[in-house]
């Protein structure tokens, strides 16, 4: 497996420029699924390695599950990182797990905790609370519940009629095109590679410029779904739930607002055939597919020989 | 930690039958018997545990009864749309990674931010106000036309 294992930890530094770039220069909804698709190959890839490592890093603990082949000189050559990398690679991958499945088990969690907050309500696509503090946001749905639009009477009082028409279709455009499972498997990625945490931020905003761009297409005025967004913002930071709301990314808000009031984005890939957005795509698949082809190159390895190792 | 993480769990127990009761109601086209609820829940509650709920939710303020015959008969009163958003409220106090599922419209702003989008929003409704000069009455359904009707 040689150096192969370990080049997937470090190609998710090629999906950086990418991340920078995308979001001035692509299209939002081409950015988001380019980005949340690289992030998830190369984290996958370097989950799959990590796991490689912690085989061999295994070998040095009594009671490996190893084959008694394992210790031979021409099969350790072949497998060099079972000393330091192998050891620090498995509370490296335990914490990974951990962190993963804390994430999905507060993602369910919540989920279900704002339908059963709706239950007893009228069963409408949208659900309106009556509350003074301004919010809104995109419920997905399940099997048994469907998915809606919950909105506090805070907010809308803030919005004149054609914003909150502006407002639905945002949300609309969260539940029509799954939002949050781009954003789900983003934070999963950023979980389990240090390097994606960009990707997250990109993919977390990506989607947010998505929705508005949808929303400005189907309002048929971007000047208003740019005043829509901002005066959003601005009751929501003067609201009660100001104090919870300040650990979001701040910035995020008044460039959605700059992005609505330029003109529509193009949603070809990139306008001259040679841009630096365009080498930062090619960048970030070159590396996703270096990255898909030496994790694979060294599990096959590490198959064959443990395969070798064993005497049958 | 122990303690805090078992009190949620049996308040969401509580909660949970509330909202199955109060959707049974909101069911019903008309005031009905706690029987009635009990059928409706389906079997494993015990009828004085339906009786218990909805004495709690008529203390609560989302439900009101009146007397018809020998026994009570109960309506969802407006106010059970207030008990979501109470929940719901808690909910979004407490989770600070709603992010998650619920893709909010907006999300925080720091204070540089938020003299930016006034002026990006004041340079907007300038322009847009310019626009609005021409185009004045042309919608069919603005509030102006409205207003102009009534």
């Amino acid at each position: 497996m040689g150096l192969f294992v370990l080049l997937p930890l470090v190609l998710p530094l090629t999906s950086w420029p990418v991340a920078r770039l995308a979001e001035r220069r692509l299209h939002p909804r081409t950015a988001t699924l380019l980005l949340a698709a690289v992030g998830a190959v190369l984290a996958a890839c370097s989950t799959l390695c990590l796991g490689l490592l912690v085989v061999v890093g295994t070998a040095q603990l009594p009671g490996n599950p190893l084959p008694d082949g394992w210790s031979d000189p021409e099969v350790r050559q072949a497998v060099p990182y079972d000393e330091v990398l192998g050891q620090v690679s498995i509370p490296a991958l335990a914490a990974l797990l951990a962190t993963c499945g804390a994430t999905l088990v507060r993602h369910r969690r919540v989920h279900r905790r704002a339908l059963l907050a709706l239950e007893g309500v009228r069963n409408t696509s949208v659900a309106v609370l009556p509350d003074k503090a301004p919010y809104a946001f995109a419920l997905p749905g399940t099997r048994r519940s469907r998915k809606r639009i919950v909105v506090s009477t805070g907010m809308l009082d803030a919005l004149e009629p054609a914003e909150r028409r502006a407002l639905f279709a945002h949300e609309r455009a969260h539940l029509a095109a799954r939002h949050h499972r781009l954003l789900l498997l983003a934070r999963l990625s950023a979980n389990a590679h240090p390097f994606l945490r960009p990707l997250r931020t990109a993919v977390e905003f990506g989607v947010e410029r998505w929705a508005d761009e949808e929303a400005a297409h189907s309002v048929g005025d971007r000047r208003l779904t740019a005043r829509a967004v901002g005066k959003a913002a601005l009751i929501a930071a003067s609201g009660p739930l100001s104090g919870v709301l300040a650990f979001a990314a701040a910035g995020q808000v008044p460039r959605r607002v700059q992005a609505l009031l330029a003109p529509a984005p193009t949603t070809r890939l990139w306008r001259p055939p040679v841009t630096a957005s365009a080498f930062a795509t090619w960048l970030a698949a070159a590396g996703a597919a270096a990255s898909a082809l030496s994790s694979a190159n060294a599990a096959i390895t590490l198959a064959l020989i443990l395969q070798a190792a064993t005497p049958l | 930690m122990d303690r805090a993480g078992q009190q949620p769990g049996r308040r969401r127990g509580q909660g949970q039958l509330e909202a199955m009761v109060l959707t049974a109601l909101h069911e019903a086209d008309e005031p009905v018997t706690a029987a009635w609820v009990r059928d409706r829940m389906g079997g494993g509650l015990a009828y004085t545990t339906v009786i218990t709920i909805l004495s709690r939710l008529l203390a609560k303020g989302a439900v009101t009864r009146k007397k018809a015959g020998r026994a009570f008969v109960w309506t969802p009163s407006a106010d059970a749309a207030g008990l979501a958003a109470n929940r719901m409220r808690q909910l979004l106090d407490k989770e600070n990674d709603r992010g998650t599922v619920l893709t909010r419209f907006v999300s925080g702003l720091t204070g540089e931010d938020e003299q930016l989008l006034r002026d990006l929003l004041t340079k907007s409704h300038d322009s847009s106000a310019a626009d609005g000069a021409q185009e004045d009455g042309t919608g069919p359904e603005t509030d102006g036309t409205r207003r102009k009707r009534d």
